[in-house]
């Protein structure tokens, strides 16, 4: 898995919307189509150039429309086209881009137009997210993604040693990056000092370790090959992706390592020829739904040795001046609009080795890595982008 | 270079009940992810990735592909979750394996509409500030969409009726449905009002169930040794959701799937000698056996009544509609009838059409082509 032996699929234009707490100004279905505006601008098409689209989105208790690609469809003029929606939680806007790059490896389509979205105004976020849980063995005791999430962080600075400073100074790196991307809408420098003295919410996880909740959309088109050109002589291409999961009751999951993902890197890094992603990688974008798990993949990507993750925020190399800049768009901390992250991230690192970023761009960026997921930090992906 | 051809080389199906009442969503997954891999020599440690159909919010749970992982096994592999009937889910496998990433998927639907309600689930679908308030929803657009084809075609309620009394005998004889006994067309036209001039039964029936299918590779289904079942040609198509603002009496994007499709396998609809069509009403099956190029306009129920075509052998949607595994039910169903007619009694065929469906009034349609 993880690439084509055929077809190359590259990523010709992007948009996304201008993200924000609460957008009362347009529907779900006007916010996508802001992004599909962008999207195809940047891409110099029109809705007549796309053979299908995708469009992904959270769960839909987040919003309260069932199947919303039903309704999004007349807004973005792609009436009578192929049109279908995955899902997958947090994760959704990847897994999305995932599904549209098979469309196109596979030969379904020329250019696949993929949508994510969501807007978290609408409903009740951590209600929803609760009926995650088994009916009868797990809602009863698990209230949100945050205790789940906590528990994970708990572990590792029980076993390795990490110290609630080390996720503090995440915070700290994206939301200074966030200050510059002119998507974003939390802007606030912080501090160490201020992160760990923010309210716990679910120790050791505290305010400012958190996200916003923001309404958001993103797009991409992505191209086969032979149509590439027609929309820019610089497309980001896709030279590995895989989105692994792994079972929600599984015994031996640990809680240390997020296995998913580093399966995921295995194969993704195999086909793109990666062996040493320190060294190989200009740029990195993950999706970092608390400020803790931004270092947990930082060592199931190989990025640092396993257990050094704290080390290695702390020694700078992931800042934008350093080695292996991580989140140079800020990641979550400046918007997340939940179901379209992935797409999010996956679109900062496709403009970094454009070599058209709109926050911070990294200077000769040709290859980055993303990182994506969702559900109880067990579907995990992530994906390889070359100039 | 040429992208591969894939094939169907193995299915499984739960029994189709109104009601599971004592396995729950995992039971019926489970049951369909261990049989499928019987009598193929593979087993779950050949599969590459899974892919899965089921709804949110007929579960009552958010990402409930996530509750769901271990039944599906799909521990540690690479999973996707399309909240739309299983044919779209097949779509994206099969695009998987023609792209050379992978060689074998494991494609997985399931339903349990008994713990749900239904209605809602339709309801939910609709535009939240002009329809739902109306209480539009896929009642009253089966009602609507009846009355429309039924004054423009002179198709009478005894002829669905009748349509519908021949689906439950079939499903009940080949489509592993539960069915104490079969009613006939005098029944259904007693079935009582449910969306006029639709009576009950010629609504499509809610069940609990589940389906897996597993694709390969042309490789692999070479060496598999049973009777592979290629597919030659894919298309789907989502209409506007403005139920009003579609074309009367037909269904456009079920058309635009079909012609996708054909066009791909390089035959019609004319060609086809099976087809295992959804629907959810009578009426709707009538139109997509037109929009799938079996009958003229209007002249679905003629279709539905020659021997020669065999639609709809495994009872099709009408008897049970477990909704999000309709359509790769149906898949299921087609490719078992080309590949082993014995069982149907009928001669072998070599074509078959395979259509699904998906939203109030069927707005997304997806089209098959299988050959042998």
């Amino acid at each position: 898995m993880t690439k084509s032996s055929g077809r190359h699929v590259g990523i010709v234009g992007v948009g996304q919307t201008h993200h924000s707490r609460r957008r009362t100004d347009v529907s779900q279905a006007g916010l996508v189509r802001e992004a599909v505006n962008r999207a195809l601008a940047d891409a110099k098409l029109t809705m007549e150039d796309i053979d299908s689209v995708v469009v992904a989105s959270g769960p839909v208790l987040f919003a309260a429309v069932n199947q919303p690609e039903k309704w999004v469809v007349d807004a973005i003029g792609a009436r009578g086209k192929p049109v279908v929606r995955v899902t997958s939680g947090g994760g959704a806007g990847f897994a999305g881009a995932l599904a549209g790059y098979y469309q196109v490896a596979g030969g379904y389509s020329d250019r696949t137009l993929v949508v994510a979205y969501d807007k978290l105004s609408e409903g009740q976020l951590q209600y929803s997210i609760s009926t995650l849980y088994d009916p009868f063995w797990g809602r009863e005791f698990a209230v949100g993604i945050m205790g789940f999430s906590a528990a994970y962080w708990r572990a590792r600075m029980d076993v390795l040693g990490h110290t609630e400073e080390a996720a503090a100074m995440v915070s700290v790196k994206n939301h200074k990056n966030a200050f510059s991307n002119p998507y974003a809408h939390f802007k606030k420098e912080v501090t160490v000092e201020e992160v760990m003295a923010s309210k716990p919410l679910c120790w050791p996880i505290k305010l400012l370790d958190v996200p916003p909740i923001s309404d958001g959309a993103a797009a991409v088109v992505l191209a086969s090959e032979n149509v590439a050109a027609k929309s820019t002589d610089r497309p980001a291409w896709i030279q590995g992706i895989a989105y692994c999961c792994e079972a929600d009751n599984a015994p031996e999951r640990s809680m240390l390592l997020s296995e998913p993902l580093a399966i995921a890197a295995r194969h993704v890094y195999r086909a793109a020829g990666i062996t040493n992603p320190r060294r190989q990688f200009d740029v990195v974008e993950v999706q970092e739904p608390y400020s803790c798990f931004e270092l947990s993949y930082y060592e199931s990507l190989g990025l640092c040795p396993p257990g050094e993750a704290a080390a290695l925020i702390a020694s700078g190399a992931t800042q934008l001046d350093g080695d292996i800049p991580v989140n140079p768009s800020g990641g979550t901390m400046g918007a997340n609009p939940i179901g379209a992250v992935g797409l999010i991230r996956l679109i900062e690192a496709a403009t970094q080795v454009m070599g058209r970023s709109e926050c911070h761009q990294i200077k000769d960026a040709k290859l980055a890595l993303v990182q994506s997921g969702g559900g109880w930090a067990n579907l995990r992906g992530c994906a390889v982008l070359s100039a | 270079m040429s992208l591969g051809r894939v094939a169907v080389i193995a299915s499984a199906q739960t029994e189709l009940r109104p009601a599971w009442r004592d396995a729950q969503h995992i039971d019926l997954i489970s049951a369909v992810v261990t049989s499928v891999f019987k009598g193929t020599g593979l087993s779950l440690d050949d599969v590459d990735f899974i892919i899965d159909s089921g709804s949110d919010v007929l579960d009552g749970r958010s990402i409930s592909n996530c509750g769901f992982l271990g039944a599906l096994g799909a521990h540690h592999k690479e999973e996707a979750r399309v909240e739309e009937d299983g044919l779209w889910s097949a779509l994206y496998g099969v695009n998987k394996i023609r792209s050379g990433a992978s060689s074998i998927g494991l494609i997985v639907a399931y339903s349990k509409p008994s713990e749900s309600n239904v209605e809602a689930y339709w309801s939910s679908q609709c535009e939240p500030f002009y329809q739902r308030p109306v209480g539009f929803g896929q009642r009253a657009a089966s009602g609507m969409q009846a009355q429309r084809y039924l004054g423009a075609h002179g198709v009478s309620e005894r002829d669905l009726a009748e349509l519908v009394a021949k689906r439950w005998a079939d499903a009940a004889r080949y489509g592993k449905v539960d069915i104490d006994s079969a009613p006939d067309a005098d029944a259904v036209l007693a079935s009582g009002d449910a969306a006029t001039p639709l009576k009950r039964l010629m609504l499509a029936r809610p069940v609990d169930g589940a389906v897996a299918v597993l694709l390969a590779n042309e490789e692999v289904a070479m060496r598999y040794n049973g009777a592979p079942v290629f597919i030659t040609g894919m298309g789907n198509a989502m209409d506007s959701h403005a139920f009003g603002s579609r074309a009367a009496g037909k269904l456009a994007s079920c058309e635009a799937a079909a012609a996708m499709a054909y066009k791909k396998a390089g035959w019609s609809g004319a060609k086809a000698e099976i087809a295992e069509v959804s629907a959810t009403s009578a009426v709707s099956e009538l139109m997509a056996i037109e929009a799938l190029g079996l009958a003229e306009a209007g002249m679905g129920i003629a279709a539905t009544r020659d021997s020669k075509l065999r639609i709809n052998q495994s009872g099709g949607a009408l008897p049970a509609d477990p909704i999000m595994a309709t359509g790769l039910i149906r898949l299921a169903n087609a490719a078992k009838q080309l590949s082993r007619p014995e069982i149907y009694g009928g001669e072998a065929a070599s074509r078959a059409v395979v259509h699904g469906a998906g939203g109030v009034a069927m707005q997304s349609n997806c089209v098959f082509t299988l050959e042998v």
